[in-house]
């Protein structure tokens, strides 16, 4: 079964003037526990797609199916829920709350789907310790490196058992090693059954996923398995 | 409240806040300074008015109506025969008073004025006389210290009997009881039957006593004072009061009772009504004035409070677009966006109220020390101050939290 179907997506900006139309007509499958590379040259419509995607922003037309479930047209507040409990962000700065300690940024989610104190607390020292930094539970973002701040990131998308996660270039701002650990990372979850979208423009990292899908200003021009 | 989630915001508020101590200062100095002028004002006028309640208390209650005799003719006017035949206030227009006034009237006190020679065996003395009647002692909020007051028959007699207040009695028995001791006033030797308790009351702890005339005081029964001191078998008095707890009827009564007196004294209006209770109303209502004035203060800090920090949060805002951002893109609706910017605010406002109690305290401390008087709070007037804070705080606090809830994620998050 798909997780992500899009029948037409067109995204247009600017409604007077000069419109700008980022995605035109995109048809893209997604099915459950695939690793997708989402690649293209800066602007090409890869941001404006994870956009939609991720359910951070409505498209101008067509049909999104998340989870089988038609999305496009919801409200405000059927988006957040949507958010929190399907999707899984990873961005490329990491975007953690600098002020929360490490454990409460993994809760967050946690927090907004309603869950439990205990139970929050409990669910991210095990989201801690899969992406093997446990010991870091308690210490505020600024003390930990790029790779582990991304770490967190991921306990933290990972939060809510997500449909999908979308990794919009996790590694862009680590260096070569830490970025290999982490796509390593994103290898694992995908062997474990997760479903793994990753922005990319880096052929390398896009080479990891299973299928590649190239934009090119705004359509889809290619899509091919690794 | 579910899921702790009350908790959790509150907690992340506090770190902000914290993490942000001089803006959030800043931000609650408008409420500190609202509530403290509000708090700081109601303690000063509550202390001052107690203080006067108590003045009033220790003379006996303001719920009381004078009536004196006053002249009916007017100057450069030849009396008529009918004026010149009144014969002013007398005891009966005080049981007649009493007879109109059965439900409302409390007591009924009747004084006689004279100024006499009073020796003892240690003084020798020209004062002032009060005869007195009915209630006179507790009316005036006299007490016995020693012996007794006048009973009904010592007046209805005439006995020649005298309470001393506590000057005059340290004044001719400086030695010690004056109690069943004699004295002459005029003429006349009278039995010292008791002694007042010493009347104290100072404006500012500073200042004399107030009410050291008031120790001065030799009373006798008023017949007494009429009959033997002064020859006047037509009963006049100098002063008659009525006690009347219940101030709605007041004005009733006074209508009442001056037609009454004007039927009985052949159409003359020869007596001055003096309703003491209206009189301290109209200086109370004054107090309020001031009242409102520190309520105004304390409002108006409110308000530049309130624009000061939609400014700030508004200003933040934009330092924290990027946050909300991330908020939204991990599932908070603009909802829960909305909830922790007004729990920060709110949290803001409590601190201020506090710091503003801390700051009104102070303030009422130092304003009643240079008054010298005692320091009363209502705490009625944390409750006021507190809501006020309240109320302002969440008005102010919900435009900015409007906003950053309305948010888009995408743009939010795009924000540099």
């Amino acid at each position: 079964m798909n997780i992500i179907e899009t029948h037409g997506l067109t995204k247009t900006f600017g409604n007077n003037g000069v419109a700008v139309h980022a995605l035109r007509g995109i048809d893209l499958t997604v099915a459950r526990g695939e690793f997708v590379a989402l690649v293209g040259p800066s602007g090409s419509g890869k941001s404006t797609l994870m956009a939609i995607l991720g359910c951070l922003d409505s498209p101008t037309e067509g049909r999104y199916l998340l989870d089988g479930e038609p999305v496009e047209g919801l409200s405000g507040p059927a988006l957040a829920r949507i958010r929190n409990e399907k999707v899984g962000f990873v961005f490329q700065n990491y975007n953690l709350l600098p002020k929360a300690s490490i454990a409460r940024n993994v809760e967050l989610p946690l927090l907004y789907a309603g869950v439990p104190r205990r139970q929050r607390r409990q669910r991210a020292l095990e989201l801690l310790e899969r992406v093997g930094i446990p010991e870091k539970a308690n210490v505020l973002p600024a003390v930990l490196s790029g790779g582990q701040r991304q770490r967190v990131a991921i306990a933290r998308a990972l939060a809510n058992n997500p449909a999908i996660l979308l990794a919009d270039e996790p590694t862009g701002a680590l260096d070569s090693k830490t970025g290999a650990e982490v796509l390593e990372l994103f290898q694992e979850l995908h062997g474990h059954g997760n479903t793994v979208i990753l922005v990319t423009h880096d052929a390398h990292n896009a080479s990891l996923a299973e299928r590649q899908v190239e934009l090119y200003d705004g359509v889809i021009r290619n899509t091919e398995a690794a | 409240m579910l899921s702790g989630a009350f908790r959790e915001r509150t907690l992340a508020a506090w770190v902000e806040i914290r993490e942000n101590l001089a803006r959030s200062i800043l931000q609650t100095l408008g409420v500190t300074l609202g509530v403290a002028s509000v708090l700081g004002g109601f303690s000063i006028s509550d202390s001052q008015r107690r203080h006067s309640d108590d003045a009033w208390a220790k003379r006996g209650g303001f719920d009381k109506l004078n009536v004196q005799p006053s002249a009916a003719i007017k100057d450069g006017t030849t009396p008529s025969a009918l004026q010149n035949a009144n014969l002013g206030l007398r005891r009966d227009d005080a049981s007649d008073g009493e007879r109109l006034g059965a439900k409302v009237v409390d007591a009924v006190s009747v004084e006689k004025f004279a100024r006499l020679r009073v020796r003892s065996p240690f003084g020798d003395q020209e004062r002032q006389i009060t005869g007195i009647a009915a209630d006179y002692l507790p009316l005036n909020g006299y007490e016995i210290e020693r012996g007794r007051a006048f009973s009904a028959e010592d007046i209805s007699k005439a006995t020649a009997v005298c309470v001393l207040g506590a000057e005059a009695s340290s004044v001719f028995f400086p030695g010690g009881d004056a109690v069943g001791q004699v004295i002459r006033v005029g003429d006349i030797p009278v039995t010292v039957v008791g002694v007042l308790k010493e009347k104290i009351f100072h404006w500012r702890e500073s200042e004399g006593n107030v009410f050291a005339w008031r120790n001065r005081i030799v009373a006798l029964p008023a017949p007494l004072v009429a009959r033997r001191m002064q020859g006047d078998a037509y009963h006049r008095v100098d002063r008659v009061v009525f006690k009347i707890p219940n101030m709605d009827v007041m004005q009733d009564f006074t209508k009442g009772l001056t037609s009454a007196l004007k039927t009985s004294h052949r159409l003359q209006e020869d007596f001055r009504i003096d309703d003491i209770a209206a009189r301290v109303r109209k200086r109370r209502s004054q107090g309020e004035v001031y009242n409102i004035i520190f309520m105004l203060a304390g409002i108006v800090s409110l308000i530049g409070g309130g624009m000061v920090n939609v400014n700030i949060q508004l200003a933040t805002l934009k330092e924290r677009v990027r946050e909300v951002g991330v908020k939204m893109a991990i599932g908070a609706s603009g909802r829960e966006v909305f909830k922790e910017f007004m729990t920060e605010a709110m949290l803001l406002s409590g601190l201020g109220a506090v710091l503003g109690f801390a700051v009104g305290v102070a303030f009422s401390k130092i304003i009643t020390a240079v008054l010298e008087i005692p320091l009363y709070m209502d705490p009625k007037s944390f409750l006021w101050a507190f809501l006020l804070a309240g109320l302002f705080g969440f008005v102010f606090a919900l435009y900015p939290a409007f906003k950053a809830s309305r948010q888009s994620p995408m743009e939010a998050l795009r924000y540099e």
